[in-house]
């Protein structure tokens, strides 16, 4: 069976496109076909495919990461939001319908076929699927309207990880809350949890991830350390303009690349990538 | 001359303010009011002001010694004025009692606390403390805010030379608030690797790293600067608003931290939590931050706030009913996301958001549906260029280029470049700075864009655009291009360019002048278009900026034509911030029920 591991987040922004990244390219240098997939994205930037169909630019970047030429099903849903609750609906790279509050929702079983589809599209070709949710999957409101959380882990039998991002402050605060919100089945469903972003020395955060490890029984699998890093963000401005200057290349693909490269060297020693890989490998039970 | 003699004596000569020529002052404390250096109330024997002591005589004597209330410079004055109304004949004696009863209903003898925690650094703690400061100040309270320990480089100094954060100063403005050092008593200004230099009162103290700061000064002078500085504020004003720092539930470090909720028992501050929702999971960081204290702590929470939400808040209902059910503390509302003027406590005002002052900065649009936006990482990995998103049209004033992005909505964000003035400004500053468009960025700087099936905006029209390209734009069938493509530059020196497309209508360039010629399969054609002075430039390519050639062109041009920022001088800082608290605290009134924090139909004091 193809290897499947998925890395949710307790916000948006909390590192999951980076970290989907550095595990396809961790997976790709270990010798694996590996791709990124993420179900459903709501991102107004936006990728073309060779194919001259549209995809969420950070599943471009993974592809890129993985050492893939990007395609649409590596994201089959693409919500590119206007205004006051309307969005277009891109689907399978291609505009499928203009959803606005007053128009019926659009049929959830095209969609969770067009995941089911994208997905095995995928394994029949890769022995490796790092999957990406998306925000935060313990949206309350939300609750059995989020396609892109549990229920893409459910289609795609995926183990879960969840990272937590410690440079906002609270990470323990948000871990386990998005733990103590979810439901039991998804609950078990979850294999260890990431602290993204650490900045300074992390015995300081022992005896929190050893409270936390005990109230989740779920392993901490690392913390990864904050490096001025290059990522194409898909949807806030935080980043932009950060990151170090004097890549050797001038392309900024390639740059976006090489700045993993660098993240995937100094979160190495934190992080526990052959376990993950473990994870991913076995599945869940 | 007898005690009431004296007291009388007082009366006469009217409200003094603070005595500078007496050598004694301040025998209380900075800035009091020495109207009443004998007090008319004395001895009032209530034990939340003064006590007892033993004289020299061996007997009981009641002592004013810790007690500022008459010293207020608001109490003092309304006390005179009480006492101006009702001191009768010589003889008649004063009411004191009934006078102590007037004041006691107008200003609290000791200042009570509301604490404001986040969830988060970031989830909006000094702007809602800031409000919450000008809220009660406009309920006729005097108010100072307190934040026991800061960590920043943005500081200010007072006007007996201590040294405060820049918020806490921005907080004291908020409550019509002298700024004084016990408002921030222990300030920390990182100085690198791991070391900061810990500023206490105002004043220098020592330089520590982190293992320093924790094991000892916090284990050792910490909570008795905090306290003494609290007690300070308590006994002056009739409310102190505390701003927590960081997370409360940082569980790693729990008995090391001094700033969150061991601050609020000394306070015994009635405490409230924000929570930013903007980056999503604001419910699990709620159940989080609370499961993880301990149940005292817990207690005093007597409300949850929700801040920056984009669009409608009542999506939330479902969950803000499990908040409250399961938690059982009210969530007292939702904070829309406020445009403001405020700095946070990490940035600063606008004119050093630039990453340095000697960058030159292109000033990217923020449009409400910006798209595309990566587009411009790119430029910053050119030396000395650094990207600001502009909010405010008046922030152009500061930029050395402008670029309108993507859109989702090209004629929804045209109209809102019109109603927010920025469209004026960009005409103002046309021929001054190099403009570029990209994308719906292009098709707004063009004459006309026609939408006579309704494509964009559901509705059939025809708008104007910016005008300051011959171009002529039409949505003329429901039809995406999306693709990929190269070319070379036709500006500068040429050099290759590579991007992608992604749009609805067709652009119909008159300018002579065009940008790229792309190869990339098919016939070649020309793409974009250049005005003929060359300042103002429109593309359809994302990514445009993503090879060295269009991006060096563009920075160089920059440095060379544009006459650059500073053209104009900015309004006052004090106008602007002045606005923007004004702002603050009718938003916080507009969108939360403050009943569980404030007793509004208590009179406060008079002005």
């Amino acid at each position: 069976m193809t290897a499947r591991v998925m890395v949710q987040g307790v916000t948006s922004g909390a590192g999951k496109s980076t970290l989907t990244a550095l595990l396809c390219l961790y997976l790709r240098q270990q010798g694996f076909k590996v791709a990124p997939f993420k179900a459903l994205n709501l991102s107004l930037n936006s990728y073309v495919t060779s194919e001259g169909k549209e995809m969420g630019i950070a599943q471009a970047y993974q592809a890129w990461a993985a050492g893939l030429e990007p395609e649409a099903c590596m994201n089959p849903i693409l919500l590119k939001p206007s205004d006051e609750g309307r969005m277009q609906m891109v689907l399978n790279g291609r505009p499928y319908a203009e959803i606005d509050p007053h128009s019926k929702a659009p049929d959830q079983r095209i969609l969770v076929d067009a995941i089911k589809g994208s997905f095995e599209h995928l394994c029949e070709r890769f022995d490796f699927i790092v999957i990406e949710g998306s925000g935060s999957p313990v949206e309350i409101n939300l609750v059995g309207k989020d396609l892109a959380n549990m229920r893409t882990a459910e289609i795609a039998r995926s183990p879960v990880l969840l990272v937590g991002d410690i440079d906002k402050g609270g990470v323990f605060a948000g871990l386990y809350g998005t733990w103590h919100l979810m439901s039991g089945p998804h609950r078990r469903m979850m294999k260890g949890f990431i602290i993204n972003r650490f900045r300074g020395d992390g015995s300081i955060l022992g005896s929190g991830i050893e409270i936390l490890e005990n109230k989740m029984s779920m392993p901490c699998l690392g913390v990864v350390p904050m490096v001025e890093l290059r990522t194409p963000e898909e949807d806030s401005l935080g980043m932009t303009g950060r990151g170090p200057r004097g890549s050797c290349s001038d392309d900024m693909r390639v740059v976006w690349v090489d700045s993993l490269q660098s993240l995937l060297e100094a979160a190495q020693p934190g992080l526990d990538l052959r376990r993950i890989c473990d994870i991913g490998s076995k599945g869940i039970d | 001359m007898d005690f009431r003699e004296k007291v009388v004596s007082e009366i006469r000569e009217g409200v003094k303010g603070t005595d500078h020529d007496c050598r004694y002052n301040p025998c209380h404390f900075p800035g009091q009011d020495c109207t009443f250096c004998f007090c008319p109330l004395y001895p009032c024997e209530d034990p939340e002001l003064g006590k007892l002591v033993k004289g020299r005589d061996g007997k009981d004597v009641w002592s004013c010694q810790d007690c500022y209330w008459t010293h207020r410079p608001d109490v003092a004055r309304e006390l005179h004025q009480l006492l101006t109304h009702r001191v009768g004949g010589e003889d008649a004696p004063i009411d004191t009692k009934s006078i102590k009863a007037v004041l006691e209903r107008k200003f609290n003898k000791r200042a009570k606390a509301l604490m404001v925690l986040g969830a988060t650094s970031g989830a909006g703690k000094s702007f809602i403390t800031a409000a919450l400061c000008r809220v009660l100040s406009d309920q006729g309270f005097r108010v100072a805010p307190f934040k026991s320990q800061n960590m920043s480089l943005n500081s200010c100094v007072t006007s007996s030379g201590e040294e405060i954060a820049r918020i806490q100063e921005l907080q004291a403005r908020a409550a019509r608030a002298e700024p004084i050092a016990a408002m921030n008593p222990i300030l920390l200004k990182p100085k690198g690797n791991a070391v900061s230099q810990v500023m206490v009162e105002g004043r220098p103290y020592m330089d520590m790293d982190v293992t320093q700061y924790y094991e000892c000064f916090v284990r050792n002078e910490a909570m008795g600067i905090i306290r003494r500085n609290y007690e300070l504020l308590a006994k002056t004003n009739d409310y102190v608003v505390i701003e927590g720092a960081g997370s409360p539930a940082e569980i790693n470090i729990s008995g090391f931290e001094v700033a969150n909720m061991r601050t609020a028992e000394v306070a015994d501050a009635d405490c409230v939590l924000v929570v930013n929702i903007e980056w999503g999971g604001a419910f699990a960081y709620i159940f989080g931050t609370i499961l993880l204290l301990p149940e005292a702590e817990r207690k005093r929470f007597k409300g949850i706030i929700i801040n920056n939400m984009f669009g409608n808040a009542a999506c939330l209902r479902s969950g803000i009913e499990r908040v409250e059910r399961e938690l059982g503390i009210p969530v007292l509302g939702v904070m829309p996301h406020t445009e403001h003027s405020l700095p946070t406590e990490d940035s600063m005002f606008i004119s050093s958001k630039r990453s340095s002052v000697s960058d030159k900065v292109v000033g990217v649009i923020r449009l409400p549906r910006i798209s595309n936006f990566t587009d411009f990482d790119a430029l910053t990995l050119e030396e000395g260029v650094s990207v600001l998103y502009v909010n405010d049209p008046k922030e152009l004033d500061y930029v050395d280029a402008i670029v309108i992005p993507g859109t989702k909505n090209t004629i929804q964000d045209l109209v809102w470049l019109e109603r927010s003035q920025f469209a004026s400004k960009i005409k103002e500053l046309d021929g001054k700075v190099p403009i570029l468009g990209v994308c719906g960025g292009y098709q707004m700087l063009g004459d006309t864009i026609m939408d006579v099936h309704g494509i964009e905006g559901g509705v059939c029209q025809q708008v104007e655009g910016l005008g300051l390209l011959r171009a002529v734009t039409d949505f003329d069938a429901y039809d995406k291009r999306t693709v990929q493509v190269s070319g070379e530059l036709l500006v500068g020196t040429g050099g290759k360019v590579r991007g992608y497309e992604i749009h609805m209508g067709r652009t119909m360039a008159e300018e002579p002048g065009r940008l790229f010629r792309i190869s990339s399969g098919g016939d070649p054609y020309d793409e974009g278009s250049v005005s003929a002075d060359g300042m103002v430039m429109g593309t359809y390519l994302h990514g445009v900026f993503d090879l060295p050639a269009f991006r060096k062109f563009f920075v160089e041009m920059m440095a060379s034509r544009g006459e650059g920022r500073g053209r104009t001088e900015a309004r006052s800082l004090d106008e602007v911030v002045e606005e923007s608290l004004a702002l603050s605290a009718k938003v916080l009134l507009e969108n939360l029920d403050l009943s569980p924090l404030i007793p509004f139909h208590q009179g406060g004091g008079t002005e």
